[in-house]
């Protein structure tokens, strides 16, 4: 039971990660390659504001929001938008979210360190299972992951189908150039799908570490099951990316778990290994994701061979 | 520190550096093909020489017990007998240098393969998800290159005495450095090597030519893996103690780009004068990283600082100076050449 409660948890918060890179490259097309560092800026919010104004990570979680998504604008405005508006190629772009990457990195570390030596209690390395409770025997990570996820789809849903705003976005997502036609700004949009990314990720930041250790190079490591998350859903499409990271997050650890029963524990280590071969089966088979099979065809192919 | 101390430093990280920026030239400034996943390619290298060479002194001298101990044993008896027999270490290295490359080319075969038809973004994204999983799974992994403990390797110069061994390894370095760039511009400067330009510019003309896209991009990305390899193993040898950890992506995925971008895609020239100002760069930042910290009053460690400058630094030449120092140059072949005239 704990064990299926993990990979939920885990999948939640694979999902919301999953779902932010997908937003962004949908309107910018590039693939954010600092998304993991946004999901452990998140994690740091969520500890400054612990350690400074004891607020329990659950309530820090709007902060990790705003916080998150501010940083999601900086990273469009200062480093991306002046490149593409210099004519840079995609290649050149993805270069510098990995330089960005690593400027978070950078500074990650070093206010991690600053942490340790300021408050004397460990920044560089932590994790706040110890502050979790129970209600009614549901851990309340679960429950609050959840929710979070819950909320995020009625609010995205809200968005983009009920109000003009959303339609823009929506417009501007399938289609720039004749959105930008029409008379929709598309910086605009690009300049949400950017704020909502980081907002997702820094929410995700903050539970993150309720489930795994965090020290200033997690994003390095969690970046494997985002990207195969939105890959294998279907990299351009955010319903996709809500499907991959069910089944990334899920089998990463259910698949593990059920080999380390066999195996023996020493297989937990090879947990990426299993988005890995997700990826790359769904690479070789369906490169543009699960949402581009036509499941009807499938159906028929299926009903002509029987 | 004493200066000469600095600037064989710089050497040997120049030789290592540039072997590695070389490569990915290959793959990148001439193909075209964003390999987000060089460090797994330098790995390979490492786990050359200490999984693979290892085990076969290992065999040879039919030592029995866990592989960590084993290699121990084994280091101090190669020892002994190369500091007797310097041809045994001689070839040890020359035995080193052909596993890597082997084992370079035939991994880099095999990791494009899945993304070898897709377009960049997905290519990058899987070569990095590739050599990410690699590099933790041997990290976790004790039986590969022993883990977070990493494997002693016997020390192929234990025939030179102590306080020389540095500059004899600077040495064979650069003359490897020396051999793999006569080699890449012999390569690049074959209809294969036009081919490759021709490919990065425009996939489709290549295509209508009756060229397969994915046969090249594998071909590629094969030499280019077995070129960085060689430089892996050149520096696990030199370390004489392999672990996982001295293989992270910054180090050789992100830093080999920042080298050519600064130097300039698509030629080697410029590739080693990139290679060069960082080296200085970073060596500066290492030494240093006492006196910085304590002069700057830093309330953190220096590595940090050296992401985010170097990180800054990747960002503005994007933005300012896309063609590097040395701009790459059309070819003139002699036929052109006499046509010009």
């Amino acid at each position: 039971m704990a064990v299926i409660e993990g990979a939920v948890i885990y999948s939640n918060l694979i999902v919301l990660l999953a779902m932010g890179l997908t937003l962004t490259y949908i309107t910018t097309s590039v693939p954010n390659f600092a998304q993991g560092s946004f999901a452990v800026f998140g994690s740091y919010i969520a500890l400054t504001f612990l350690r400074f104004f004891n607020l329990h990570p659950y309530q820090s979680i709007p902060l990790g929001f705003i916080f998150g998504g501010l940083l999601g604008i900086l990273t469009y405005v200062a480093i991306l938008k002046p490149l593409i508006k210099k004519g840079a190629t995609i290649v050149a772009l993805m270069i510098a979210t990995l330089a960005w990457d690593l400027i978070l990195l950078g500074f990650l570390g070093a206010y991690s360190d600053y942490l340790t030596y300021s408050t004397g209690k460990p920044a560089k390395k932590y994790i706040f299972t110890y502050l979790d409770f129970h209600i009614y025997n549901i851990s309340a990570i679960l429950i609050v992951s959840t929710l979070v996820i819950l909320l995020t789809l009625i609010g995205l849903f809200f968005l983009l189908y009920k109000t003009k705003f959303g339609i823009a976005l929506r417009a501007s997502m399938e289609n720039p150039d004749l959105a930008e036609i029409m008379g929709i700004n598309v910086e605009h949009t690009r300049l949400f799908s950017w704020f909502l990314s980081g907002a997702l990720s820094g929410m995700a930041g903050c539970l993150l570490p309720f489930k795994q250790e965090i020290v200033p190079a997690t994003g390095a490591i969690i970046i494997v099951s985002i990207f195969a998350a939105s890959i294998v859903g279907g990299l351009s499409s955010i319903v996709g990316a809500l499907l991959g990271g069910y089944i990334v997050g899920l089998s990463e650890s259910l698949v593990t778990y059920a080999l380390s029963l066999i195996f023996g524990t020493g297989i937990l280590v090879y947990s990426k290994v299993v988005s890995l071969i997700i990826l790359v089966i769904t690479l070789l088979l369906i490169p543009k994701g699960l949402v581009s099979v036509k499941w009807r065809k499938v159906i028929k192919w299926r009903g002509s061979i029987s | 520190m004493a200066w000469e101390h600095i600037l064989t430093e710089i050497f040997l990280w120049f030789g290592l550096y540039s072997i590695v920026a070389i490569s990915l030239n290959i793959e990148y400034g001439y193909a075209g093909i964003p390999n987000f996943g060089r460090a797994l390619a330098v790995l390979m290298g490492a786990i050359a020489v200490g999984g693979i060479t290892n085990r076969l002194l290992i065999a040879m001298f039919g030592i029995s017990g866990n592989f960590a101990v084993a290699s121990g044993i084994v280091k101090t008896e190669v020892n002994e007998i190369i500091s007797s027999d310097p041809y045994f270490g001689i070839g040890l290295i020359i035995l080193s240098i052909v596993i890597a490359g082997i084992l370079g080319y035939i991994t880099g075969a095999i990791f494009i393969l899945p993304s070898a038809k897709l377009s960049e973004d997905y290519l990058a994204i899987t070569l990095l998800a590739i050599s990410e999983v690699t590099f933790m799974v041997s990290y976790y992994n004790p039986d590969i290159i022993g883990g977070y403990y990493g494997v002693s390797t016997p020390d192929v110069l234990a025939f030179v005495p102590g306080v020389y061994r540095v500059y004899i390894f600077t040495l064979i370095i650069l003359f490897t450095l020396v051999v793999t760039y006569l080699f890449a511009e012999k390569l690049l400067n074959t209809p294969y090597g036009r081919i490759l330009r021709a490919m990065r510019e425009n996939e489709s003309v290549v295509k209508s030519y009756g060229r397969d896209i994915m046969v090249l991009r594998v071909k590629t990305v094969a030499i280019g893996s077995a070129i960085a390899s060689i430089s892996g193993a050149l520096y696990s040898m030199y370390t004489a103690n392999v672990i996982a950890s001295s293989f992270s992506r910054v180090e050789w995925t992100f830093y080999p780009f920042l080298m050519i971008l600064l130097g300039g895609l698509g030629n080697n020239r410029g590739v080693l004068s990139g290679v060069f100002a960082f080296v200085v760069a970073k060596v500066m930042l290492t030494t240093y990283k006492y006196e910085i910290k304590s002069t700057l009053h830093l309330p953190f460690e220096a590595v940090w600082l050296e992401y985010v400058l170097f990180g800054i630094v990747a960002i503005l030449i994007l933005y300012y100076k896309p063609e590097g120092l040395i701009k790459e140059k059309p070819i003139i072949t002699k036929p052109i050449r006499t046509r010009m005239k």
